[in-house]
């Protein structure tokens, strides 16, 4: 080895017009920041001059460094052989030579295999328990509030006096009314994170009414009440209460929760609320209309009539504010299956489809019959609206399952959050933001100011990122500067998540360089 | 097993580079001919530059005169421009019997081409003050321009650190006692 290298090196010292200088890398195969198709069977480094390497690695996406140990030297051309196929994901050949001064230089190259290394989904500690709790306490509240004022808008607007089915809306509805209190209770525990044996202390209460879902809360309660006075008050109001208690149906659901917080409010809020108003209508009718047509089939047909009218339109702008809301949640189609949020909605969907399929029978081939007095048709009507109601009750399970399940379009907010470090010493300051903050490509934002806040001109900034504890050489780029005074470096990929050591070179004048450094944290 | 076998490997490479060339830097960076200078005397500095910017031909050569180094006179080079900025002094000082408040505080040599495979020097002259601090090290930070690249041999060592750690150290020269 020696010898070998001392040949190199006298070669280097007799070759006519050499001068002895520390090597520079002109070109890499494959280039840096390139994305391969497929693992490549060799790498390659041309250097401005002949060199031996030292220490060249392969670090994997996972950050394990693999040694290189076969290479050939083919004058400033060092080949380097790959050991093993790689899989897909961000990889960095990390090399160190020494050049004919003596003198060692090292640096990386990114590559990545089929697309640049991506950050899987977080995930958080779980209590089991709670979640079973605050899970129950929402399907109780879904059955107050859609099939409880729902029912209760149905007796007063659809049934027209007919009283069938008023015992169970009001259960439903008593139901809602001991479910939305708990509930309150419960968000305070997940909201603080404490167990069960606190539900008793006021400070849970006041935290849990503190979150959005207070108002979904004080909401419902009122609409519950408007509902039960329409079912118990004078027979005059009852339509306005109900009426009154549909639309607190929708805004109590737009008040809080995933789909509410979405971006663009405008538009997310409103189809909330268009949305729950309809489930209401819809679920809360069946009930009523079941018992009706069993008990005092007489009565059904009015019944009957009115809800097969209005309900075409219904269901038309539950499927539209449904299609948007799960468009401004999911964003690609991919997370339908990537994420749990989206599973849950293809499980929903494909509920809804039986749903669908059921109430469509119902409409087109039973009402017409059952509204003629056919007692067939009228059983079997009510078998299906029963079965209807399962599926309904189906839906509200996974509806409040959506409670753990941050939306794709959550996750990509978390996931984009960026890694920041603020670096500060008498000479200068800087804060250095990686956006996002995982591994995978990358933006880097660099703000530079003098050790006492004032401004600080620059010749150039450059970045230079390392892990040598993963054995990944300095990664040098050079930022430019924008409009606004920041300095900015596109196309970075960061290829392993942990500490990485970054440092500053912030040229202030010709023959001045202030250098800075600290630790960045790359998440996963 | 392999950790240690690359570690063996490298210090090997690095005893037998020293071996060929004794302390290698040397060759590597921009350096002064002359490290060593009373204070009080004339020097003459010689800047050589033994490569290019990452194998590119130089263009330029900058260099920054520091305080306390006066009355500087350049030499002029046969295919560069020759270009002396003038400045005042922090201080003044006594030259010949008489006082000095400016000269030269940086030198450009521009416009020339130097191959990345060809080796030259620069010159210029000037007086150590005597009050500079003996023992000390003077740095001359020097740019190194190229087509589309540049070097800068610009970094000073803070106080305690070793200088050979330097990516691109600035040329210093060592200032010894009036003689």
């Amino acid at each position: 080895m020696c010898l070998l290298a001392a040949i190199v090196l006298l070669a280097a010292i007799t070759a006519p017009g050499q001068a002895f200088a520390h090597a520079a890398l002109v070109t890499t195969e494959p280039t840096d920041g390139a994305v391969l198709a497929q693992s490549p069977a060799q790498f390659s480094l041309t250097f401005s001059e002949p060199v031996s390497p030292l220490v060249l690695a392969l670090v994997r996406p996972d950050g394990t460094p693999v040694p290189l140990r076969s290479f050939r030297l083919n004058g400033q051309t060092l080949d380097i052989d790959n050991p093993q196929r790689l899989g897909s994901g961000t990889h960095v050949l990390s090399w160190r030579v020494i050049s004919a001064d003596g003198h060692p230089v090292g640096g990386s190259v990114l590559f990545s295999i089929g697309a640049p290394s991506a950050a899987p989904a977080v995930s958080e500690a779980v209590d089991r328990g709670l979640r079973s709790a605050i899970w129950i306490g929402k399907v109780f509240l879904y059955v107050g509030l859609f099939l409880g004022v729902g029912g209760a808008f149905a007796i007063a607007w659809l049934a027209q006096g007919g009283r069938a089915g008023r015992r169970f809306v009001i259960a439903a509805i008593l139901c809602g009314l001991v479910a939305a209190p708990l509930s309150l209770g419960l968000q305070g525990l997940d909201a603080l994170g404490a167990p069960f044996a606190r539900l008793a202390r006021p400070g849970v209460w006041q935290a849990g009414f503190g979150t959005s879902f207070g108002w979904t809360v004080l909401v419902a309660l009122v609409a519950l009440g408007l509902g039960l006075l329409s079912l118990v008050g004078r027979r005059g109001g009852a339509k306005l209460f109900a009426l009154a208690g549909l639309a607190g149906v929708g805004a109590a659901l737009a008040a809080s929760g995933h789909a509410s917080a979405a971006e663009p409010q405008w538009l997310t809020r409103p189809m909330v609320f268009l949305h729950g108003a309809g489930i209401a209508f819809w679920a809360g009718a069946l009930a009523p209309l079941g018992l009706t047509i069993r008990r005092k089939p007489a009565e059904a047909a009015a019944f009957l009539r009115r809800f097969s009218q209005a309900i075409l339109p219904v269901v038309a702008v539950l499927a539209a504010t449904g299609f948007v809301l799960a468009v401004t949640q999911v964003q690609a189609p991919a997370a339908l299956l990537e994420t749990a949020y989206g599973r849950l909605l293809l499980v929903k969907l494909a509920l809804l489809f039986f749903l669908f399929t059921l109430a469509a029978t119902n409409r087109w081939k039973l009402t017409g019959p059952a509204q003629a007095g056919e007692t067939e048709a009228q059983r079997r009507l009510v078998r299906s609206i029963g079965i209807e109601m399962l599926i309904v009750l189906a839906i509200f399970g996974v509806a409040a399952g959506w409670r753990f399940t941050p939306p794709p379009r959550a996750l990509a907010i978390a996931a984009a959050q960026p890694a920041s470090v603020h670096i500060h010493t008498p000479k200068a300051m800087a804060d250095l933001s990686i956006t996002p903050g995982h591994v995978g490509p990358v933006a880097a934002s660099i703000v530079i100011m003098t050790g006492d806040f004032g401004p600080l001109g620059a010749n150039q900034v450059t970045l230079v990122l390392s892990k040598p504890d993963s054995g990944i050489e300095p990664i040098k780029r050079a930022a430019t500067k924008r409009d606004d005074g920041t300095w900015r470096i596109d196309g970075l990929v960061i290829p392993v998540p942990g500490r990485w050591a970054a440092r500053l070179d912030i040229l202030v004048s010709d023959f001045e360089m202030v250098k800075i450094e600290a630790p960045i944290d790359i998440r996963r | 097993m392999e950790i240690r076998e690359t570690i063996m490997n490298k210090y090997l490479l690095s005893a037998c580079a020293f071996l060929v060339f004794g302390t290698g830097a040397a060759f590597a960076h921009v350096t002064l001919e002359t490290q060593e200078a009373p204070v009080g005397s004339t020097y003459k500095a010689i800047l050589r530059v033994p490569h290019g910017c990452e194998g590119k031909a130089t263009t330029a050569v900058r260099v920054q005169i520091p305080e306390g180094v006066i009355s500087v006179k350049p030499m002029p080079k046969p295919g560069w421009t020759l270009q002396a900025k003038q400045g005042r002094y922090e201080k003044s000082y006594q030259l010949h019997g008489q006082t000095v408040t400016s000269g030269a505080k940086q030198i450009d040599w521009s416009g020339g081409s130097l191959p990345d495979e060809f080796y030259d020097e620069f010159v210029f002259r000037g007086t150590l003050a005597a009050d500079l601090p003996a023992g000390q090290i003077l740095y001359f930070p020097v740019v190194q321009e190229c087509e589309g690249a540049a070097e800068r041999w610009i970094e000073i060592p803070a106080a305690g650190q070793d200088g050979d750690a330097l990516e691109y150290p600035a040329p210093g020269l060592k200032l010894l006692p009036q003689k």
